[in-house]
């Protein structure tokens, strides 16, 4: 299946050998919303959380110290520019690079919270997005045995054989663990309750691009 | 830029009556006269000139821009789906911006209120399964994710809902869940208030009611447009009135369930539904 009938006209090409970068609505719409919300990061400074103190009557306010936030928000920033990345590569190789560093960010930016439920959660997140790199980088490795290649625009001219399919299957588990998403969701869940919302909004936002510019890839991939 | 002014406009008042007409349904199946259904349209008005009031706990950045984001990408929703017919993929998009912002603007306040909303928001990333997999088998099925061109595969073919009903099943869910007071609407649960939208007031409200408007309305269009094409406008009309109306008759008579539940039932009926259908395509049901 071709770029056009999946993500809109083309609206550029940069071609780099076999390995061609394109620009369809859909990749840009992509890339500009995470570009426009890392920008935002570096902006932000972040909010003071107002929990309940347990067994009295008062708030207690969590802040994120100064020290925290230069390492949390540097962080966030590279997340954001290695999913934009993710967003508009042309080569199956360098998506599953974008989608491994995300995970180690992901669990960087939390690394550095005082909450033992965080990093519980993080921890958790961790070692499912540890398992999960087998398959990612195992999925693609398949894909490059069997066909030779690993531009998304040569495989979306070839038929799948089923090297080429169980290679793609490999590629959604490891993207769907390195991710955390749906079934793996309720390991990172807690991640999200410390405070310092610029940078764990990064955390949700690479997860879910990256499954929706997953499910171009393995379309191209496969049909 | 005219069609699209007028297709926002369209969508803002559209959505909005209908949000109205949905409430009302609801409280005349619980037996209460409820709210005139033009309600939630002056709702939303009324916001953007009532006095806004920042709190002091939140990262003003995130805080102020999440709702103008949030109000852009139903824009850029209406531009792709009703305006251009384009690629259903960047719908999909636009739906994932949407959870991230139910996500952000409810933790950038500070509430702790908006907080726990915020982790629900991440817990009810399930919905997001069944309207992939949907999506993916209309693909499979019209070979095209241009809704142009699934329009016209339906004139000649006939409406998808009769080949793939359960992955229209699977879009559907995700309208009763985004539906307000839906059993599925964690993130707004009353024991957190308003969820994420707790502690944005003024025309910050304002923004996301209209926001809310145009979503249902673009939500609405998008599954008449792939499960029931091609359709005339008296033919959307009727079919967003009767989805909105049974929606509200489904959020009258269902309780909200607890968070662990409610993943665990759209899971369970996407995994059911992702199931059949996958069936049907590649024993060749569906040709």
């Amino acid at each position: 299946m071709d770029f056009v009938t999946l993500g809109g006209n083309l609206l550029g090409t940069i071609q780099l050998g076999d390995i061609v970068l394109y620009l369809t609505p859909f990749s840009l719409f992509l890339f500009a919303v995470l570009l426009g919300f890392t920008v935002l990061i570096g902006l932000s400074k972040p909010e003071t959380q107002v929990e309940a103190t347990m067994h009295y009557l008062n708030n207690t306010e969590v802040k994120v110290g100064p020290k925290e936030l230069k390492q949390r928000r540097f962080l966030a920033v590279i997340c954001g520019i290695a999913s934009a990345g993710a967003m508009i590569t042309g080569d199956l190789f360098n998506f599953t690079l974008f989608m491994a560093l995300v995970g180690i960010l992901n669990i960087g930016i939390v690394s550095a919270v005082k909450q033992t439920s965080v990093l519980n959660s993080a921890f958790n997140y961790g070692l499912i997005a540890m398992m999960c790199s087998l398959p990612l980088f195992g999925g693609a490795a398949i894909i490059l045995a069997a066909t030779g290649t690993l531009s998304l625009a040569v495989l979306s001219q070839m038929p799948a054989s089923p090297m080429v399919v169980f290679g793609a299957v490999m590629m959604l588990i490891g993207i769907l663990g390195e991710s955390g998403v749906a079934p793996f969701f309720a390991s990172k869940a807690e991640m999200f309750r410390t405070a310092g919302s610029p940078y764990i909004v990064i955390i949700h936002l690479s997860s879910l691009f990256i499954i929706v510019r997953a499910v171009e890839i393995l379309l191209l991939v496969l049909w | 830029m005219a069609e699209i002014l007028i297709q926002v406009i369209i969508a803002f008042l559209a959505g909005s009556l209908l949000l109205g007409l949905h409430r009302k349904v609801m409280a005349r199946v619980q037996k209460r006269p409820g709210p005139p259904i033009v309600q939630q349209l002056i709702h939303s008005l009324k916001f953007f000139f009532k006095e806004t009031a920042f709190p002091k706990t939140v990262s003003k950045v995130f805080y102020i821009g999440i709702v103008f984001i949030l109000a852009l990408i139903w824009v850029v929703g209406v531009i792709v789906g009703p305006v251009a017919k384009d690629s259903l993929l960047i719908l999909f998009g636009v739906y994932a911006v949407y959870k991230i912002v139910e996500h952000n603007s409810g933790s950038s306040s500070g509430s702790p209120y908006g907080k726990l909303s915020c982790v629900r928001a991440v817990l009810s990333a399930a919905t997001e399964l069944p309207l992939f997999a949907a999506i993916v088998f209309v693909y499979l099925v019209t070979g095209t994710m241009n809704i142009g061109e699934i329009i016209t595969y339906q004139s000649v073919h006939g409406p998808l809902i009769y080949s793939i009903p359960l992955a229209a099943l699977m879009f559907f869910m995700l309208i009763i869940t985004k539906s307000p007071y839906s059993p599925f609407a964690i993130t707004k649960d009353k024991v957190l208030i308003s969820g994420f939208e707790t502690e944005h007031f003024g025309f910050l409200r304002g923004f996301m009611l209209f926001s809310e408007a145009i979503a249902w309305y673009v939500l609405l269009w998008v599954f008449l447009t792939i499960f029931f094409g091609p359709l005339n406008a008296v033919g959307y009309l009727i079919g967003m009135i009767v989805i909105s109306f049974v929606t509200g008759f489904i959020n009258a008579t269902t309780p909200l369930l607890s968070p662990n539940h409610s993943v665990m039932t759209q899971i369970t009926i996407g995994a059911i539904c992702f199931a059949g259908t996958a069936l049907m395509i590649f024993t060749g049901v569906v040709a």
